[in-house]
């Protein structure tokens, strides 16, 4: 299994700090147990606040409010603020800077 | 709000397919509506089962974002239920589309993910589906994984080689555990002695489970009838009273309960 996690991480995108930055099943494998809760939940509910987290969840806010703020400084999660409310997400979208050539990158 | 079922194993041809096909077929006879999608992208098999000889959307269409999920569903309904209704999306079985599948990026299974979890919003709630069972690949790959992750429910097929058992086993602690998935265990083609041995069956029920605390939802005898129709049949509407039938009857029962 573990082995396994490390084959499909051969290749895949890198940040600058080496860690992975895509959400996906073999990540959250290799998530520690309290993350990976609180990134499942996200990606059922795609878009969401620190409270409608720790509501499928069942833990206090502010936890869920920790381990969603852990997820975005690995950068698995984007968080954007819409008023007072913080919503957390997971980017899906293709970067269209991603199908660019080098040059044209912006 | 009804369930999505996923059926998987450890190694191929434990007969997940099989179980998958009859128990939706079960499902609908009993006057529910329930969907029936393959996502066994390297081996589509349910159109070659259930006679569909194309389809105008396929799966891979749905999760490369081409079209919606309804799309991909053709109604079986008059054909294969008696009652009730039974749709089923099949996965593309030319060459050329299994050769794509297998080439998919982790950004584009990341995607998958999220389309499968939509699944719950479109089938369930939207179309209000009873059940939507997902047919997938065996053991550890993205397609299999993604759908563990989206179901409400896993089911788990196991044979009775050691190999099968342990492999099970590493699955249950690496993989159902850590998604906290709500399992039950099937033992498939187990021979008619062992099951007729009170010791025997209780030891081979306990080699799977180890210390686990899964419910063993069914241990299924070897039928050789269902070796001899090749396939072509599908035992709920074709052989009703056949033991096999009796027992995915209690099967469904239970996993409806669990």
């Amino acid at each position: 299994m573990e082995v396994m996690i490390e084959i499909s991480k051969h290749g895949q995108h890198v940040s600058q700090d080496g860690i992975p930055d895509v959400l996906d099943v073999m990540t959250l494998l290799s998530l520690p147990d309290h993350l990976r809760k609180t990134a499942v939940t996200l990606c059922k509910l795609d878009h969401a606040t620190a409270e409608q987290v720790a509501e499928q969840t069942k833990r206090a806010r502010a936890v869920e409010s920790g381990y969603l703020n852990q997820l975005v400084l690995m950068g698995y999660v984007k968080k954007e603020r819409r008023g007072r409310k913080a919503y957390f997400y997971i980017e899906r979208e293709e970067n269209p800077d991603e199908m660019k050539e080098p040059w044209e990158k912006s | 709000m009804g369930k999505i079922i996923a059926i998987h194993s450890y190694k191929g041809g434990t007969g997940k397919t099989l179980l998958s096909v009859n128990l939706s077929t079960l499902y609908a006879n009993r006057g529910k509506r329930v969907a029936l999608l393959d996502l066994d992208f390297r081996a589509p098999s349910l159109q070659a089962i259930l006679k569909v000889h194309n389809s105008d959307y396929w799966i891979n269409d749905y999760l490369n974002g081409v079209c919606d999920v309804k799309k991909t569903l053709i109604d079986l309904s008059e054909t294969h239920a008696k009652r009730g209704r039974f749709l089923v999306g099949l996965a593309n079985p030319s060459t050329e589309a299994i050769r794509e599948m297998t080439a998919k990026d982790r950004k584009w299974e990341m995607k998958a993910l999220g389309r499968l979890l939509s699944l719950k919003t479109s089938l369930l709630s939207e179309a209000s589906l009873d059940y939507v069972v997902f047919d997938t690949s065996p053991g550890l790959q993205y397609s299999s994984i993604n759908a563990i992750v989206s179901a409400d429910v896993v089911l788990v097929v196991s044979g009775t080689d050691i190999s099968d058992i342990k492999g099970t086993q590493r699955m249950i602690d690496e993989l159902y555990e850590l998604f906290e998935k709500k399992t039950g265990l099937i033992m498939n083609k187990v021979l008619f002695d062992v099951l007729e041995s009170k010791t025997q069956r209780a030891d081979l029920a306990k080699k799977l489970l180890n210390s686990n605390n899964l419910p063993m939802i069914e241990m299924i005898p070897c039928f050789c009838d269902i070796l001899r129709t090749g396939g072509v049949s599908i035992f709920v509407n074709d052989s009703p009273e056949h033991p096999f039938v009796k027992t995915l009857d209690r099967m469904a029962t239970t996993i409806e309960n669990l």
